[in-house]
């Protein structure tokens, strides 16, 4: 006998009841071969109704211009950039779980490596349209682009991150369209061939690129699987870095100092995470997928959640314990005075983040409460609003009182369009994701399939025999 | 086939070998105090004592990323690892040996000596007459610095042992699905502290203690994950090395090249990453161009440290990226024993340059002093950690995943 993977019974199933190949197929499709139900119709139009709403605040931005939101000096800087930040880091998850986990070999991203990849690129669209609104001119937005122009010999500035942006940002957004893309070709292939109905079998045979399920496909799937696992791998780490060298690089005091890329990265990943939890607690009750979700990914994705928050944490206490060690004033004043002072104007931001961002998650340190669902939704939103006090704080509380005291009395406070433009962000994400859970496997079935015979709750069950196996034998066994 | 009951001998030829070792290092160590330590001239003196203490602290660290290894795999419910374990946990072995090193060197250097010419903040003048120091003597006086550096050594080694006794536990009894469940349930807790106390220490306070104060005006907020960095791939390479060594003696059959091959994603993996911190690091420095922080890179990039400088990245970057990355190496023998020590030697360097180039800024001088005294460390890692493998069988039977490991395929 030759084994290939070998699994401790000791380990919960992946998936869990008496699942078959053909069950896994069936439970999948279903919703995509059904009509959805009322709550999605009614999720759906408020998405739209949001986007809406999103599109005329920027609608108001782009014609009357910046004025229209309330950054001004020296909060340059507001909701806008905080927003951008916030769904990049959002829209790290996806490719942790598709890329990293993949090179580890955990199998539990299986089962949710699709959602959380959409929702990486839904959340890097988001993202993406902050930095473009904010240009002001937007129908020059085209001269970031480093191309030979007619403007005279005018390059955009190579030296400033800013730029960085958006190479690191759009290559992201292609290496995760592409990878999520081609995992999605076999189960279009599913699909297509079950197809009843003429119109189903026409789009999703275009969309599965006349995949055959033979060998060779499987092969060369495999193959650029692992290459683009390995292209994402880097890039997991790079978009946030340059996202954090937006602020580290300047002079800033609270902005510049050499933790912030790997800090970001985590905070990204964090609360990356945080939102895969918040989206898939309401899809696997939805669609009635439990068994392929199951508790342990669940609590596999609360023991990344308190790990990643914990080096959040520890980053923040660095960060404060420098602004003290460094004995420098501009660094202290930021520190001591704008944020960690729970009088200052700010403080709540920062005493708001402290407790989401590394206070909350510490609960996820006991095995029952990373179980319990209704626990794991309500420290997810938390977790997500920390994230965005984290950023907030970093932007607005180093800006708002610079170095001429002249300009500090003005309190920056959003206008009602800053905030349409963030809540049509999250029209535009939940618009994508309904649209997704309708049309889209949000489980990738075939990669489900690889593991059933050896996480699946009932071959588990029969693995008996190997288990009680003398180790010896077991080890001729897998040897041979 | 191999057999379960594994049981390492020490081999006559390594006993003399790494006795020769020490031998070489107590000699160094005595013609070093001699000639350095008791010259009389200062600069000789903090020359002979910042050796003494790069090293202590690189080879403690290093070992101690062993058990940083196994806390860390535990608390991923990792299995792999299973049939290698009792190597980590042999070199976690040498915590407590170099910890008492290092703190009976801290002792000298803090509380007996006060040797200002290592640590400036020890020179109570000075402070009074600097702002920047005497507001800073709330974190750097000898009192907080002996009391943290004796607690973090003190509890990596009680908790690196209550790891390496559960671990013992595995050979002793089979397991059915509850004991096992429950077996594998204690020893998270205890990586759980250890991890947590692991952040406490080397992800903070104990690097900006020991070696970031060497520059007491100096700061950087990414150091402490700098240095566990460079000691974590460090140590994973320190154990790719002791399984070659095992594997070619004959012992360790269930292992094979998945194993070697997975410690091989993780040096090439943690190359990668320690670049990524030494570049985030250095580029918002350069970037930043502030005086008061451009002055730690000033001397490393322009001034005597040039040359140790750009071999650094060398060493610790572009070798393991251009050569580790290919599958077939990470499962040949050869290059990853060459690799392994090459990259040992790379991050011996980096703390070389960390250390040497703040106590010593206008002179770099690897001598026959700094490879003396690593003699004397690496001998006694080869005697604890082969006389600890001894101890137990290399395998734990009962371990719960030691069948997943066994079936280790990648």
């Amino acid at each position: 006998m030759s084994l290939l993977r070998y699994e401790s019974q000791l380990r919960e199933p992946l998936v869990d009841g008496n699942k078959t190949y053909h069950d896994v197929t069936e439970d999948i499709c279903r919703p995509i071969e059904g009509k959805p139900g009322k709550l999605w119709y009614i999720g759906f139009y408020i998405s739209v109704a949001l986007l809406l709403f999103g599109i005329y605040s920027v609608y108001r931005e782009v014609v009357y211009g910046i004025g229209q939101w309330n950054v001004n000096h020296t909060v340059g800087w507001g909701w806008d950039i905080t927003n951008f930040v916030w769904w990049v880091g959002i829209g790290h998850a996806g490719t942790l779980i598709s890329a990293i986990l993949l090179l580890f070999r955990q199998t539990w991203r299986n089962g949710v490596n699709r959602a959380a990849e959409a929702m990486t690129i839904f959340a890097v669209m988001c993202a993406g349209q902050f930095p473009v609104w904010h240009m002001g001119r937007v129908w020059n937005a085209f001269f970031v682009f480093p191309y030979p122009n007619s403007r005279g010999p005018l390059w955009p500035n190579f030296a400033s991150p800013l730029m960085w942006d958006v190479f690191a940002i759009s290559t992201y957004f292609t290496v995760s369209l592409l990878f999520w893309y081609s995992g999605l070709i076999p189960d279009f292939g599913t699909i297509r061939d079950r197809a009843k109905t003429k119109f189903r079998k026409f789009a999703y045979g275009i969309a599965s690129f006349g995949w055959s399920g033979s060998t060779k496909h499987w092969q060369r799937l495999e193959s650029l699987s692992l290459v683009l696992a390995g292209l994402a791998t880097p890039l997991v780490l790079s978009v946030h870095t340059i996202v954090s060298f937006d602020f580290a690089t300047s002079v800033i005091p609270g902005w510049h100092t050499t933790i912030f890329p790997p800090y970001f990265v985590a905070g990204a990943i964090f609360s990356g995470f945080a939102m895969v939890q918040t989206l898939l607690l309401v899809t696997r009750k939805v669609l009635g997928l439990q068994g392929y979700i199951t508790l342990g990914h669940i609590e596999a994705m609360n023991k990344v959640i308190v790990l990643t928050g914990s080096i959040v944490g520890c980053a923040y206490l660095t960060e404060l314990f420098m602004a003290f060690y460094s004995q420098n004033q501009y660094e202290s004043y930021a520190f001591f005075y704008s944020r960690a002072n729970f009088f200052s104007p700010y403080g709540w931001a920062y005493w708001g983040m402290m407790f989401c961002n590394v206070v909350s998650p510490q609960i996820f340190w006991f095995r029952k409460m990373r179980r319990n669902l209704w626990v794991t939704m309500f420290l997810s939103i938390v977790v997500n609003i920390g994230m965005w006090f984290e950023r907030f704080v970093i932007i607005v509380t180093s800006l708002f009182r610079d170095y001429l005291p002249s300009s500090w009395p003005y309190y920056y406070s959003p206008s009602i369009w800053e905030i349409g433009f963030y809540v049509g962000t999250f029209g535009l994400f939940f618009t994508c994701y309904f649209l997704f859970s309708k049309y889209f496997p949000v489980i990738a079935i075939a990669e489900v399939k690889q593991i059933l015979k050896v996480s699946g709750e009932s071959y588990k069950e029969k693995m008996d025999k190997l288990e009680e196996e003398p180790v010896e034998e077991f080890a001729h066994a897998a040897a041979h | 086939m191999a057999s379960i009951k594994e049981q390492f001998e020490v081999p006559s030829k390594m006993k003399t070998w790494s006795m020769a070792l020490i031998v070489i290092g107590v000699i160094s160590f005595i013609l070093g105090l001699i000639t350095k330590g008791m010259s009389g001239d200062e600069q000789e003196k903090a020359t002979f004592i910042g050796t003494l203490m790069y090293n202590s602290i690189f080879w403690m660290l290093i070992c101690n990323a062993s058990m940083f290894f196994i806390c860390a795999t535990t608390l991923a419910m990792g299995g792999w690892h299973t049939v290698i374990k009792r190597i980590p946990e042999a070199i976690s072995t040498l915590v407590p040996v170099f910890g008492i090193i290092t703190l009976v060197i801290f002792i000298y250097v803090v509380l007996i000596d006060r040797t200002a010419s290592i640590y400036e903040w020890l020179d109570k003048d000075a402070v009074a007459k600097d702002h920047l120091l005497s507001g800073k003597s709330g974190f750097l006086n000898p009192a907080f610095f002996m009391i943290w550096s004796i607690l973090a050594i003190g509890i990596w080694s009680i908790l690196g042992h209550r790891m390496r006794k559960l671990s013992s536990e595995a050979d002793e009894k089979p397991m059915d699905i509850n004991t096992g469940k429950s077996y594998i349930w204690r020893n998270t807790v205890t990586a759980g502290l250890f991890i947590v106390w692991f952040a406490l220490t080397i992800g903070s306070t104990v690097p900006w203690f020991w070696m970031m104060s060497l520059d007491a005006h100096w700061y950087s907020t990414m150091y402490s994950w700098y240095t566990f960095g460079s000691s974590f791939v460090t140590g994973m390479s320190l154990i790719a090395l002791w399984l070659i060594y095992l594997k070619n003696k004959g012992y360790l059959g269930y292992a094979n090249e998945n194993h070697l091959h997975n410690i091989g994603i993780f040096i090439f993996a943690f190359s990668i990453f320690w670049t990524y911190l030494w570049f985030a690091q250095y580029m918002l420095i350069w970037y930043g161009n502030i005086p008061e922080e451009t002055v730690y890179f000033k001397h490393r990039v322009q001034g005597a440290y040039k040359g140790i400088f750009f071999m650094n990245i060398i060493i610790n970057f572009v070798c393991p990226l251009l050569i580790l990355m290919k599958r077939s190496v990470k499962r040949n023998y050869t290059l990853m024993t060459f690799m392994a020590v090459l990259i040992i030697f790379g991050h011996w360097i980096d703390f070389y340059q960390m250390v040497m180039g703040s106590v010593r800024e206008n002179e770099a001088s690897l001598s026959w002093l700094d490879f003396g005294i690593a003699s004397l460390f690496i001998g006694l890692m080869i005697h604890f950690t082969s006389r600890a493998l001894a101890k137990k069988p290399l395998v734990s039977e009962y371990h719960p995943f030691l069948k997943e490991s066994i079936a280790h395929h990648i």
